[in-house]
């Protein structure tokens, strides 16, 4: 029915999550891998080695290809919110893109300062190079907090005051930090880190399950890879803690999330099934009063169910099966990285050498994937547990969508679906073709890694 | 305050038309070098000179955008409730010229790389053209996504493009030692030039039909010091192109197209949208446009510093692969 009267509601939904969640997979690379790079920069100006300083060049050659096709995504996001939902920028545009602007200062500093990084190799002095890379990371996390600033802000809106429809007085303390903020930002921060340690690091257990073992590829795995299993279990408590404080402040997302249709104690939890439309949950196990304890650490505690809340004020069934069993998926991916994790850690602790089975190097080659998969998961647990608020409890999403036709916004979907499979395609290639040409170089080839990158340093004449 | 608040927006928008300009144009002449061998040459130069500039300058972009929805919300939603397929269009131009420019060095085999070739050179007209065409439908004051005003913008912008493109390709060409380009560029630059003193006296003559009160403002009232400075710079910059007098063509080049863009803002102000909203009507609460204006110092002073490095590294060379 609502389909019928915003009829651009749909594809402009899909339009969204379809281009944020491609732009959600190239940024723990863009905010966490210029921390891993130093890393091995460090140690290598360290340890006087130059293998770990070979592994950093390269690693940072990756790096600046992916902030290109990052700055590509992020700025079509920037249109979408006037080509989709012009009504909801046009409202609260003064409170809610305040944290873009800030946004767009970190962004700023990474594009200018990557490129320095990447040029300066081997023409600075190896220790200003350093040095300078340094602004990377703190540039990159104060644009992940920027944008999660924002997203927080739908969450848990504030720091506005509203007169006819307009926004008439603005708190910038209260809108730049919302309070999911507090959670969300950490969350997302270690998830960013413990992605790009997980990703990196399954190229070189790629490696060592095809028998190269050298101290290259030992250094190139072990490095990413500690960073990962260091920060994967202390992951599981602030998910916890996030899910906690949802229980107060976003209580249909919670219900969703966990399935609960009856306002009740002794609340089960349920694990994978799917709920129907009178509230009968069908399939997946259920642990009595798991819910309950997990939410006020006893049986009696009560916890609210989705049938108290209006029908036009909660996410439909569909949606409430899309929230509950993403979050299922990203617990129990996150618990299997911990264990992951824990052998790692264990074994270095213990033995002080990295793992040798085949098994270990099996999984952590499937870490990458599933750490990808695992961001989209809680995204969309955040995302699609909100509907059908834009602004959480303030404005719907149907009332912000474009009034532009539903045939445009269809077309440009396609289109965008197209484009970005086509640069998908480019990006992997010219991944691949860089990953062939370094072997090359290792064999004994003579060449600088960045030489022939897009974005990449120039030589000083035209060649011929 | 909102008057400084539009002023930022506008040098956002200055600095995306004249550095991304700059771009695109090299884009068009890429587009028109051809399969000859010094066409080649010339998009091989191309390549050269614009490999590593081009996201820095989608971050004005980014940039004026976030200006407008958190400073003029209102503009915001009017203007994109209005324009959203110019914007969509000029999109498409804005990812397949990211894509395709990466892609032609990966591409391997002539056939694929002459179609990645077209792509890019086809999108650096696209998108010059359609945000320069939204810009005439907020000048016309009507918003409508076809009519002179967005035809006439969207033309000028071609020609301006194509002249800050050979413009700075013929320093670029002196730079890298390709003598043999440096004729082919000046000679572009030239006819460029005059295809932009063409198209915008048309477009001055599109602005007196479609909004006289804009024109009177633009050669009489607030824009008119722009619009001279404009009128004496462009055939100035390109006499000395021509001329071969080569110390400050590439500064009153971007004087030209920067003069032109003040031209339009300073005619239609008040007016963010001439005749439908002001700058105080738009205008997003008072803290809101502190913090906007802290951010923007904070970035010059940060980004100013970033940047003088970056050039200063850039000059000595430390840039620069090692000669092999
Ligand atoms: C690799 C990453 C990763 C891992 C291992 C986990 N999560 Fe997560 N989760 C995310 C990555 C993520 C995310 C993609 O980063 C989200 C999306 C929004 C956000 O702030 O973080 C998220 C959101 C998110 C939310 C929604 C927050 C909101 O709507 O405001 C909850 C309740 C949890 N997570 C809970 C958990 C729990 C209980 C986990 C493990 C036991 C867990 N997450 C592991
Ligand atoms: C970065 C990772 C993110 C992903 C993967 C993601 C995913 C999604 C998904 C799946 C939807 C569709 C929900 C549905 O159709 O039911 C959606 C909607 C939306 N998201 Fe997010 N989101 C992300 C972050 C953000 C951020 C940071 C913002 C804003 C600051 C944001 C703003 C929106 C808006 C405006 C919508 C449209 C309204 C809606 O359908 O809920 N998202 N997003
Ligand atoms: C949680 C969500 C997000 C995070 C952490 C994030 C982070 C990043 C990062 C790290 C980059 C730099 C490119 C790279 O390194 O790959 C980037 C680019 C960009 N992002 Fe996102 N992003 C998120 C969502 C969004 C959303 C919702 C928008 C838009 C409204 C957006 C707009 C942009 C823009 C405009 C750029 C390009 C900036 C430039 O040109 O330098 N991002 N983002």
């Amino acid at each position: 029915m609502i389909d019928a009267v915003e009829p651009a509601l749909l594809p402009s939904r899909i339009q969204m999550a379809f281009t944020l969640a491609t732009h959600v997979l190239l940024v723990p690379m863009g905010v966490a891998m210029p921390f891993l790079t130093l890393l091995m920069e460090g140690i290598g100006l360290y340890r006087k080695d130059p293998v770990a300083l070979k592994i950093a060049r390269r690693w940072s050659v990756v790096m600046a290809v992916q902030f290109a096709v990052g700055a590509v995504t992020g700025t079509i996001l920037s249109f979408e919110f006037g080509i989709l939902w012009p009504r909801m920028l046009g409202r609260f545009g003064a409170a809610f893109g305040l944290g873009f602007a800030i946004e767009g200062l970190a962004f700023f500093l990474e594009a200018i300062f990557i490129g320095v990084y990447l040029y300066g190799w081997n023409r600075l002095p190896a220790r200003v190079h350093f040095l300078l890379g340094l602004v990377l990371p703190p540039a990159g996390v104060l644009g992940a907090a920027s944008v999660l600033s924002a997203n927080a802000w739908m969450n848990t809106p504030g720091g506005y005051s509203l007169q006819d429809g307009r926004v008439t007085n603005v708190d910038v303390m209260s809108a730049l930090f919302p309070r999911a903020l507090g959670y969300e930002f950490w969350h997302f921060l270690l998830a960013l880190y413990l992605t790009a340690g997980f990703v990196v690091a399954s190229v070189y257990a790629v490696a060592w399950l095809r028998g190269r073992r050298d101290h290259y590829q030992r250094l190139a795995f072990a490095v990413p890879f500690t960073v990962a299993a260091v920060l994967t279990p202390a992951q599981l408590v602030i998910g916890d803690l996030s899910a906690r404080a949802l229980v107060e402040d976003q209580p249909a997302k919670f219900a969703a999330m966990e399935v609960t249709w009856q306002t009740r104690d002794h609340n089960p939890e349920v694990i994978g099934g799917v709920i129907d439309d009178s509230g009968n949950v069908h399939l997946g196990i259920s642990i009595p009063a798991l819910d309950s304890i997990l939410v006020g650490y006893t049986p009696n505690q009560v916890v609210r169910g989705l049938s108290t809340f209006a029908a036009d004020s909660r996410p439909n069934t569909f949606e409430v099966n899309l929230t509950h069993l993403a979050f299922d998926v990203m617990v129990g991916l996150g618990i299997v990285g911990a264990a992951l994790s824990a052998w790692y850690l264990w074994v270095v602790w213990r033995r002080r050498r990295l793992p040798e089975q085949r098994w270990f190097y099996r999984l952590a080659a499937l870490a990458g994937a599933g750490s990808y998969l695992t961001v989209e998961l809680g995204w969309i647990t955040t995302e699609v547990g909100r509907q059908p608020w834009i602004v959480y409890n303030v404005m719907r999403v149907s009332d912000a969508v474009t009034t532009a036709p539903a045939a445009f916004i269809w077309s440009m979907l396609t289109v965008l679906v197209v484009t970005y499979a086509l640069i998908a395609f480019f990006f992997v290639t010219l991944l691949l073709r860089l990953s062939a040409r370094w072997r090359r170089e290792d064999l004994g080839e003579p060449g600088a890694p960045e030489v022939g990158v897009p974005y990449g340093p120039r030589p000083r004449t035209l060649e011929g | 305050m909102p008057e400084l608040i539009a002023f930022v927006l506008l040098l956002g928008i200055t600095a995306y038309s004249t550095a991304g300009g700059v771009d695109f144009g090299a884009g068009i002449w890429d587009l028109l070098a051809g399969q000859s061998p010094r066409g080649k040459k010339a998009r091989e130069l191309i390549d050269h000179a614009m490999a590593p500039v081009w996201e820095m300058n989608n971050v004005w972009l980014v940039l004026s955008i976030v200006v407008v929805w958190t400073g003029f919300p209102l503009l915001f939603q009017t203007v994109f409730s209005a324009l959203y397929a110019i914007y969509a269009l000029a999109l498409l131009g804005l990812i397949l010229r990211g894509a395709f420019f990466a892609f032609r060095h990966v591409a391997g085999e002539p056939r694929t790389h002459r179609i990645a070739d077209l792509v890019f050179g086809v999108s650096s007209v696209l998108t010059p053209f359609f945000f320069a065409a939204s810009l005439g439908a907020i000048a016309a004051g009507d918003l409508r996504v076809f009519s002179p005003m967005t035809v006439a913008f969207g033309l000028v912008s071609l020609a301006a493009t194509a002249f800050s493109g050979a413009s700075f390709l013929v320093a670029d060409a002196r730079r890298y030692g390709a003598t043999e380009l440096v004729g082919y560029f000046q000679r572009r630059a030239v006819v460029a030039a005059v295809a932009l003193i063409v198209v915008g006296t048309l477009a001055l003559a599109a602005i007196a039909s479609e909004n006289p009160g804009l024109f009177k403002a633009m050669l009489a009232g607030k824009g008119l010091p722009f619009a001279l400075a404009t009128m004496v710079l462009t055939p100035v910059a390109a006499f000395l192109i021509w001329r071969g007098t080569f110390r400050w063509h590439r500064v009153l080049t971007v004087g030209a197209v920067g003069s032109m863009v003040f031209a339009w803002a300073f005619a239609q102000s008040p007016y963010l949208i001439p005749g439908r909203l002001t700058i105080d009507q738009a205008i997003a609460p008072t803290p809101t446009q502190v913090l906007l204006l802290v951010v923007t110092v904070v970035l010059v002073l940060v980004i100013v510093p970033a940047i003088g490095l970056l050039v200063y590294l850039d000059q000595r060379g430390a840039l620069e692969s090692p000669q092999s």
